[in-house]
Formats: C-alpha cells, sequence, structure tokens
C-alpha cells in the first residue's frame, strides 16, 4: 500500500454553489502534505469529506477504502472539540478518546502532555488559543492512525506553542503515516512540507513536493503560493 | 537553524552537514545523531533528511552501517576533496558575480588583493582596540 488517499472525481454542493468541483487527488504514504488556499477556498470541506462527515459524489478511499463509514477507524482528526462543554476536564477528553478509538496510544499522549506542558486537570474553557490547540495535537497524535488531518493549528496562536507543536508532529508522526495539515499561511511551516496541494477555483490548483518548487523556480512556497494568486508563475 | 525557502531544503541540511565538518564539530568517523534527531534539531521533515543523507552517503562523505547509524567517513583523501569542491563552489558564485558587474580577470584579481589587504589591515585595528 503506496497511496493513504485516493479521490476521484470528487464534487461537493452546498446550497446549491459548487464548492469543489470534480477532483482528483492522490497521497502517498509517509507525507507531511500543506494544504493551503484562501479562507474560503474549500480546504475543511475537503477535511471533511476525507474523514466521512461531510458527502460529496465521487469516491474517496483511504487505505484503499472507500466506504466513508470506515474512515474514521484510519483518519485521526479532531474538530476543534466542539463536541464537549467548556467545563470538561481535558483528563475526562482523554478518557473519552480512549474509550472510543481502539488506537488510542495512552503511553504516546503521556509523552505528548509532557512534552508540550498541558495541565490536563483544567477544564476546556479555561484554556487559552495555544493550549487549545496544543491539546487537539495531543489527542490526534496520540491516535495510531494511517491519516493525520490538522485544520488550521497554527492560527492566532503565539510562536512558542507554534514551535512546539511543530517539533511534536516531527517527533511523533509515524513514519508509514501521511499528515495533512490545512493553511492559509504557509511560511512557518514550509521546511517541514513534502508537499502542498493548492485549493483554488473550486479544484486542487497545484499539488508539488517542496524541494521541486524551490528547484524549479527558484522561489520559496509562500512566493509560489502567492504567485498562482497574482498569475505569475507558468505551471502546468 | 534557519532555512532559506527559495533553496531546496535537503541542499541547505548537506551544506550544514559539510559545515559542521569544515569546522571539525563532525569530526571523521563521528556518529551522527538518529534521522528524527537531526529533524527535530534543524526543524525539518524526517524524509528531507533522510535524502541529504542518502546523497552524502552516495557521494562517499558518510558511510550508513546497517543497525548502527550514519558516520562520517574516515577516509581524509574524501573530506579534502569536498573542501576542495566547496571552495571552488564559493568562488564560481564569487566570479560569476563579479563578471556580471563587467570586471575582467584582472581586475578580479586587484580587487581582490586590494580587498584582502584592506581587510587584513582592519582586522588588525580591531584587535589593537
Amino acid at each position: 500500500m503506496t497511496n493513504v488517499l485516493a479521490i476521484n472525481q470528487l464534487t461537493y454542493k452546498h446550497n446549491l454553489k459548487t464548492i469543489l468541483n470534480n477532483i482528483d487527488l492522490t497521497l502517498e504514504t509517509g507525507k507531511i502534505v500543506g494544504l493551503l488556499g484562501e479562507n474560503g477556498a474549500g480546504k475543511t470541506t475537503l477535511i471533511r469529506l476525507i474523514t466521512g462527515s461531510a458527502k460529496g459524489s465521487g469516491t474517496i478511499a483511504v487505505c484503499g477504502d472507500s466506504v466513508a463509514a470506515h474512515h474514521k477507524s484510519h483518519v485521526s482528526f479532531t474538530e476543534q472539540l466542539r463536541g464537549f462543554s467548556s467545563s470538561t476536564r481535558i483528563d475526562w477528553i482523554a478518557e473519552f478518546y480512549r474509550t472510543v478509538y481502539p488506537d488510542f496510544d495512552g503511553k504516546r499522549y503521556e509523552e505528548l502532555i509532557t512534552f508540550l506542558q498541558i495541565d490536563t486537570s483544567l477544564k476546556l474553557g479555561a484554556l487559552s488559543k495555544g493550549m487549545k490547540e496544543k491539546v487537539v495535537i495531543a489527542l490526534t497524535l496520540a491516535r495510531q492512525a494511517h491519516l493525520y488531518l490538522l485544520d488550521e493549528p497554527f492560527s492566532g496562536i503565539d510562536s512558542m506553542s507554534r514551535k512546539k507543536i511543530i517539533s511534536s508532529i516531527i517527533k511523533w508522526k509515524p513514519a508509514d503515516a501521511t499528515m495533512v495539515i490545512s493553511d492559509h499561511y504557509v511560511s512557518e511551516i514550509a521546511p517541514i512540507l513534502d508537499e502542498v496541494v493548492i485549493v483554488k477555483d473550486q479544484t486542487i490548483y497545484a499539488h508539488k513536493p517542496s524541494d521541486a518548487i524551490r528547484e524549479e523556480f527558484g522561489i520559496g512556497i509562500e512566493a509560489y503560493y502567492e504567485s498562482l494568486y497574482e498569475g505569475g508563475v507558468n505551471h502546468d | 537553524m534557519k532555512f532559506d525557502d527559495k533553496v531546496p531544503i535537503y541542499y541547505q541540511i548537506k551544506n550544514y552537514l559539510y559545515h559542521e565538518m569544515m569546522t571539525g564539530a563532525l569530526k571523521p568517523g563521528d556518529k551522527l545523531p538518529a534521522v528524527r534527531q537531526l529533524a527535530v534539531d534543524l526543524t525539518v521533515n524526517v524524509n528531507t533528511v533522510q535524502r541529504a543523507l542518502g546523497e552524502m552517503i552516495t557521494e562517499g562523505i558518510l558511510e550508513s552501517q546497517r543497525g548502527k547509524g550514519n558516520f562520517v567517513t574516515m577516509d581524509e583523501e574524501r573530506i579534502t576533496q569536498l573542501k576542495g569542491k566547496l571552495v571552488m563552489e564559493q568562488l564560481e558564485r564569487f566570479y560569476e558575480q563579479l563578471h556580471a558587474l563587467n570586471l575582467t580577470d584582472e581586475q578580479i584579481i586587484d580587487s581582490l588583493k586590494q580587498y584582502i589587504a584592506q581587510r587584513g589591515q582592519q582586522d588588525d585595528q580591531r584587535l589593537s582596540n
């Protein structure tokens, strides 16, 4: 198995508006992939389609399995802890994860909690944005999954939290698992990305290895991304 | 480590390790940190580190010992060759940039001599201050 994700002719419409139009996307195992695009380009929609939380037309196979209901067992994704009330303690959420996900690894979770310096006795409502994002990362990476999805993990957080989160990704992402990180601001994570996928005009506008972009065009990932919006780089 | 986003990261990792070898921070026969540790230290992707190390193994600068890790070659000849190559690369860049300013070969040599002489004086002054 070399492809962790294979999307074929996926179309998603919401209220008669086309969000994603006939997209194809294949991701190999063992990669860190940046999913880039403007706010509203459809990044979160694509993530929700992959996890099976949203349904479009076309096929999405995760680890060769195209049954949407099975995707949650291969994919680790923590949707901003929306399901929990603000009075929920972090250690209670971890217990819930342990019960619900058979692949939740308690030892990995403890290591992550220690590394990210999370006080698990705190309640969800008492957490800063950076701390909340660290909790999301710890819960997501504590699972032994094939595909990890992080939806804008760095938006609005301080630089120390950001550095800690990036280090924990490098440390704990299993070698044979793929991680997709969505963001609309790429420069801070550019050095850790194997490849970038750019969502624009309801489609996968570009999908390239990061070092190939630097080699071919002699520009950075951020500059490349911006050039696609300005129509500067002639790409195939 | 700070990377230049315009230059392939694997290339910058190689240059970083070459530099460590030239300054003696990494000596012949030294064991390199594990791949994941290097990735964490440099804040880069594990696959990119692997690519950089793979190329350095092909070049003969590093030796991979199964189950033990990667080691700097004990072959002093290789290290000398590497140093020569790094010097040539720097000279190439320097030469092309001065040529682009329409300097002739003689003018380049004269400018370099002048620069070294001035630089020597400046450094002497700095030391005596």
